[in-house]
């Protein structure tokens, strides 16, 4: 299963979907941050401003700042996406406890913004399975 | 026609090592008492289904109190609570469950916690068995494990953390109205109870070399962990349901931390039996 929402050809469709969210809307009001989401060896940088979605960056992004990271293996990852996901991969916050997810970087940003963070996931997982 | 709930709230005034404190706490039914305490960082919403269904309070008096400083139980008003952090004590904790139970005059009542609360199951089983006839554990293990307290309660850290953890701490197939309920209840509490509650689970709360000197035949120990619950696992409950003889493991599917908020009708179909295991015993 390949992880869709690292795929370059999928992020403006993401980016466009995410801001048209209610419940994202609410969640990510405010947040100016760029949050790098890692997949194995490969990262994506999600941009917010003001509380919008202005750009998910897959391609050249290796050397683009970021103000915290989610990482985990691309095994991770698919499990994650699945419709209902094992145990200790359901969450990125149980996944983090069990040793599946890593958060790094300004951690305590991650936690004010965990609402928008956690809802952009589910989202992703949404589409990977449509 | 009007409709109410079948739940009764009420204060009460217990003296809880040389404090007096204004206790809020919400029952239901008639027959063999049970203690419903809450988990760290929650208040008695909690057990608010279980509180509401006619099974159960045929044949059980439930009684769902709110620690003080959580809930409607607010801090007490004779000491200068504000110049220390929130921090919960197994000294006072179990101090509280013995007052509440000696003021409301129970007759030796089933004590039921979930993760802070479950854990302290484990405790009053250990050091007053004669008080409880049994207690049920709900998401308990040996120790809380690896602390991870700041984040808890941090001035850059607003509610909707608490909210996504509600929404989080449910397993996947867990309707979206409870999880969503949940993640609502999970934001009531005061912002410092979560971390000071948590202070107990991982620093006070340890039966490492201890579990198996809980005699079951005093007080009987029910364990029930959610398949999905990250933070204290299925096989970290069977680890200490090993080390006390005659205590009684239950793994409840598609469920994780808080059965009782997070899927009630779930949860009901594991509790149900217990309680009425419970029941049986103590016609005997």
């Amino acid at each position: 299963m390949a992880v869709r929402f690292i795929d370059s050809k999928n992020t403006v469709a993401y980016k466009d979907y995410l801001n048209a969210d209610p419940e994202f809307k609410i969640a990510a009001r405010y947040m100016t941050k760029d949050v790098c989401i890692e997949v194995g060896n490969t990262k994506c940088i999600v941009k917010f401003r003001d509380g919008i979605v202005t750009q998910i960056k897959s391609e050249n992004a290796f050397a683009d700042p970021w103000d915290f990271a989610v990482r985990a293996s691309e095994d991770a990852w698919e499990k994650f996406l699945l419709p209902i996901p094992p145990r200790f991969y359901d969450g990125i916050f149980g996944g983090m406890v069990r040793g599946n997810f890593r958060l790094e970087g300004d951690t305590i940003s991650a936690f004010s913004h965990f609402w928008a963070v956690t809802r952009m996931l589910d989202i992703f997982r949404e589409l990977q399975n449509k | 026609m009007t409709k109410f709930d079948s739940i009764t709230g009420r204060y009460i005034h217990l003296n809880i090592q040389g404090v007096e404190y204004r206790v809020f706490y919400e029952e239901a039914g008639k027959g063999i008492p049970i203690i419903c305490q809450h988990a760290g960082g929650g208040d008695g919403l909690e057990w608010t289904e279980l509180l509401n269904d006619p099974a159960v309070t045929s044949k059980y008096h439930i009684i769902v109190p709110n620690l003080p400083y959580h809930g409607r139980s607010l801090p007490p008003e004779s000491i200068e609570w504000w110049r220390q952090e929130y921090r919960l004590t197994k000294s006072f904790f179990m101090d509280f469950e013995l007052e509440l139970s000696r003021a409301l005059k129970l007759y030796r009542p089933v004590y039921m916690g979930c993760y802070v609360g479950g854990n302290l199951g484990l405790d009053l089983a250990l050091e007053h068995p004669d008080k409880f006839r049994a207690v049920i554990g709900v998401g308990a293990a040996l120790t809380g494990g690896t602390p991870t307290l700041d984040t808890f309660y941090h001035p850059n850290v607003t509610n909707d953390y608490r909210r996504v953890n509600g929404m989080y701490f449910c397993a996947p197939m867990t309707p979206e109205k409870y999880r969503r309920a949940n993640s609502w209840t999970s934001m009531q509490c005061a912002a410092p109870t979560t971390k000071g509650d948590l202070y107990f689970y991982f620093y006070e709360h340890n039966l490492t070399g201890k579990a198996h000197l809980i005699d079951t035949s005093k007080c009987a120990v029910y364990l029930l962990t959610g398949d999905y619950d990250p933070t204290i696992t299925v096989e970290d409950t069977i680890e200490m349901a090993k080390q006390i003889k005659g205590s009684k493991f239950t793994e409840m599917k598609n469920l994780s931390h808080a059965g009782m908020a997070e899927n009630p009708p779930q949860f009901k179909k594991y509790i149900i039996p217990i309680l009425n295991e419970i029941a049986e015993q103590s016609k005997k």
